[in-house]
């Protein structure tokens, strides 16, 4: 059975692109694997203590938007599979498409409100990957494709 | 706050009487013996003053020499006290010409010359009095070093170029570098001395930091905020709005009793979560949740750091912040209530869908008590801590006092792993306030601080309410952009000094006015403070990013709204 992977962080601007993932992994009978990726490193730069387990807490967090992504899946009839990794985005990536045998990436690309990543990160990110393992990799904006990198 | 003593005038005073007495128990002696004048100098010559500097305060480690005009060698000398107090002791009065001579880094020297009444008056009487004597400020290079050097490392960690802890460090290194080696070629690069640095260390502001870290350390992991935030979503029954004014509350409340940084911490995924499950943009949840954690912190001693700071600096106690802090901070959130439900208006119209039972399963469990034992045992330290800080300062107890003893207990009663607790204590932070207290020091030292509090005493005059107008909107606004720790150290020495100038302003008023502007302005932008950064930050991560505009939209007006609320207060409530 094919393999899509792909990442979320569940805010309202990933939830057409969480949709077309859905779509696309009805239409192909594929397994659908949503993931978060825990990123504290926006520590490092405050003064004030930070006495709580952030990666948990975030985590725990993480969990829960899979947990509606996964519904929200589920209404349409596809079974989804959660997995919250902590990281750099890029390496996490790599590291859970080798781990999974993944066959499709689907990247969200940023959002011109609320993107955190921009489309130029996306696109080197996406060759890397490309390059390094047999890959399909869809970059979605809005629900819509807008790149596509073939193996 | 009728009652409240002027310190300032009062210690002012007690130095005043005390320098009396030592001169009138010499003149007494001197009267009481029946020898004549050579006889007198033999059993001692006593000289004593006070230095001061032009704003009325005391000069420590001043060097006060009495010269010998004849012989061209010192007679005698002597340094002056912390409370700037100096006397000189000699066995016999030399003959000739004396001029008492005073000098002190950063300060331009002063020769007083003896004159034949003061030198008739030490024959007579073997003392003299030569009571306050100012020492006028000078300009070095050491001025301008120290000077940039401070406004760098704002600007630093105003940019986020360093980390805070860094920045400060750096600053600090920069200083000593300017001053060893500087200082080695010319004593005008000269700043000060290790020794003197540590002076400037509040060391009260970090024990209590200290234990009140390791508290927190035990209550954040109970789960109790996670739970308090599900019980407002349970008590609002999905309804928006209510439960947004709940949360505010919960946060306002829980910031003036741990901290508003910890308090985020905790609250914001949690309240990330409700508004992803009921479809509702979390951000209309979060922004006035951080909004409320500025600005509750303000009631209370150990609310917000510059709290600590402000309590430690100015011997305001817990009681006296919460009495006289907590009326102006209710009405200020009132204010900003009705800012942010009219703000967030359409979103919070909305109604809701209904949370599945899976999600809503995941939820109550994300936010369960997670270790029932631990919560009341360290509710209960945590009440008897609160209630040492009120009790205590009866009996002189510095709240640092019951902030280590309920942090010590929580370790001997719970035995956590002792390794995790002193893990727990940020180092970092507390390295950060080391350095900045060395750092705003360096600028006291050089009189760039005296400076400002002498132009804004001329600016002010002596209209207490334009003294407070101009703390808690100046600060305030400058709090919007600048990191308010490191601006509230700076301005600590400048409250004081017009607190004594400006009549009336002895009630400590200006302390009040420069916790609420330095609190409230950090609501105005993304970076006014940490607990916006790290609620931000956080937010990203549930694909909710805060945008600067979007904050700034409700933040800026919130604050002038806030600033305003806690102006009419401290006018209403110190009898302007």
């Amino acid at each position: 059975m094919k393999k899509i992977l792909t990442p979320t962080r569940g805010g309202e601007a990933s939830l057409p692109n969480q949709d077309r993932a859905i779509q696309i992994a009805k239409e192909q009978g594929a397994e659908l694997y949503f993931l978060y990726i825990t990123d504290v490193s926006f520590l490092d730069r405050l003064a004030s203590p930070v006495l709580i387990d952030m990666e948990a807490e975030i985590s725990e967090m993480g969990e829960f938007v899979l947990a509606i992504a996964q519904e929200r899946a589920a209404k349409q009839g596809v079974e989804a599979k959660a997995l919250v990794h902590s990281g750099v985005f890029s390496e996490v990536i790599a590291a859970v498409i080798e781990e999974h045998a993944v066959d499709t990436l689907i990247l969200g690309s940023p959002d011109e409100q609320t993107g955190i990543t921009t489309w130029e990160y996306l696109t080197r990110l996406s060759e890397e990957l490309g390059e390094r393992f047999d890959l399909e990799i869809l970059l979605l904006s809005k629900g819509e494709v807008v790149y596509e990198y073939q193996i | 706050m009728d009652k409240v003593r002027n310190f300032a005038h009062a210690n002012r005073q007690m130095l005043s009487m005390a320098l009396v007495f030592v001169f009138l128990a010499s003149a007494l002696g001197s009267a009481l013996a029946p020898q004549k004048a050579n006889a007198q100098q033999e059993a001692g010559i006593v000289i004593t003053g006070r230095v001061l500097n032009t704003q009325g305060q005391s000069i420590e480690g001043a060097r006060v020499m009495l010269h010998d005009g004849d012989e061209n060698e010192i007679a005698a000398q002597t340094e002056t006290g912390e409370e700037g107090v100096w006397t000189l002791e000699m066995a016999r009065l030399p003959e000739g010409p004396l001029e008492l001579q005073i000098e002190r880094q950063h300060y331009q020297r002063l020769a007083i010359p003896l004159n034949p009444n003061m030198q008739q008056d030490l024959d007579e009487r073997g003392a003299l009095l030569m009571g306050e004597i100012e020492l006028e400020r000078r300009i070095t290079s050491a001025f301008w070093a120290a000077t940039l050097i401070f406004l760098g490392v704002l600007l630093v960690i105003a940019f986020e170029k360093l980390h805070s802890t860094t920045a400060a460090l750096a600053g600090l290194s920069a200083v000593f570098l300017f001053s060893v080696i500087g200082g080695a070629f010319n004593t005008d690069f000269f700043i000060y001395d290790f020794e003197r640095a540590l002076t400037y260390i509040n060391w009260e502001v970090i024990f209590l930091i200290m234990g009140m870290m390791i508290l927190i350390a035990v209550i954040e992991g109970t789960g109790i905020f996670q739970w308090t935030a599900f019980q407002a979503y349970r008590l609002s029954r999905g309804r928006a709005w209510l439960l947004v004014l709940i949360l505010m509350a919960v946060t306002a409340v829980a910031s003036a009793l741990l901290d508003n940084f910890t308090t985020m911490l905790l609250m914001t995924p949690i309240s990330l979560q409700i508004g992803l499950a009921l479809g509702i943009n979390p951000l209309a949840f979060i922004i006035p949740e951080v909004l409320a954690s500025n600005v509750g912190g303000i009631t209370t001693l150990i609310g917000t750091p510059t709290n600590i700071l402000i309590g430690a600096y100015a011997d305001i106690s817990f009681q006296d912040f919460l009495v006289n802090q907590t009326v102006g901070v209710l009405l200020a959130l009132v204010g900003m209530a009705a800012y942010v439900m009219y703000h967030y208006r359409h979103e919070l119209r909305k109604h809701p869908a209904g949370i599945s039972e899976t999600l809503y399963a995941r939820l109550e469990s994300n936010a369960r008590i997670r270790d029932p034992q631990a919560l009341w045992k360290s509710g209960l330290v945590f009440v008897l801590v609160l209630v040492g800080f009120i009790v205590g300062e009866q009996f002189h107890v510095v709240p640092a006092v019951p902030a280590i003893i309920g942090a010590t207990a929580l370790l001997v009663w719970l035995r956590p792993d002792v390794h995790a607790m002193i893990k727990a204590v940020d180092w970092t932070t507390l390295v950060f306030f080391m350095a900045l207290f060395m750092v705003v020091g360096a600028v006291q030292e050089v009189g760039f601080i005296s400076m400002i509090a002498v132009r804004m005493a001329q600016m002010i005059g002596e209209n207490l309410i334009l003294g407070i107008a101009v703390i808690v909107f100046g600060v305030g606004t400058l709090s919007v952009a600048i990191a308010n720790i490191p601006l509230a150290a700076s301005m600590l020495p400048v409250a004081e000094f017009l607190s004594g100038s400006i009549p009336g302003a002895s009630s400590k008023v200006l302390y009040y006015a420069l916790s609420m502007g330095a609190a409230m302005g950090g609501n105005g932008l993304l970076i006014g403070g940490e607990a916006n950064l790290v609620t931000a930050g956080i937010a990203s991560q549930a694909g909710s990013p805060i945008s600067f505009k979007e904050f700034m939209k409700v933040g800026l007006p919130v604050t002038y709204i806030t600033l305003t609320a806690g102006f009419l207060w401290l006018l209403f409530r110190f009898g302007m």
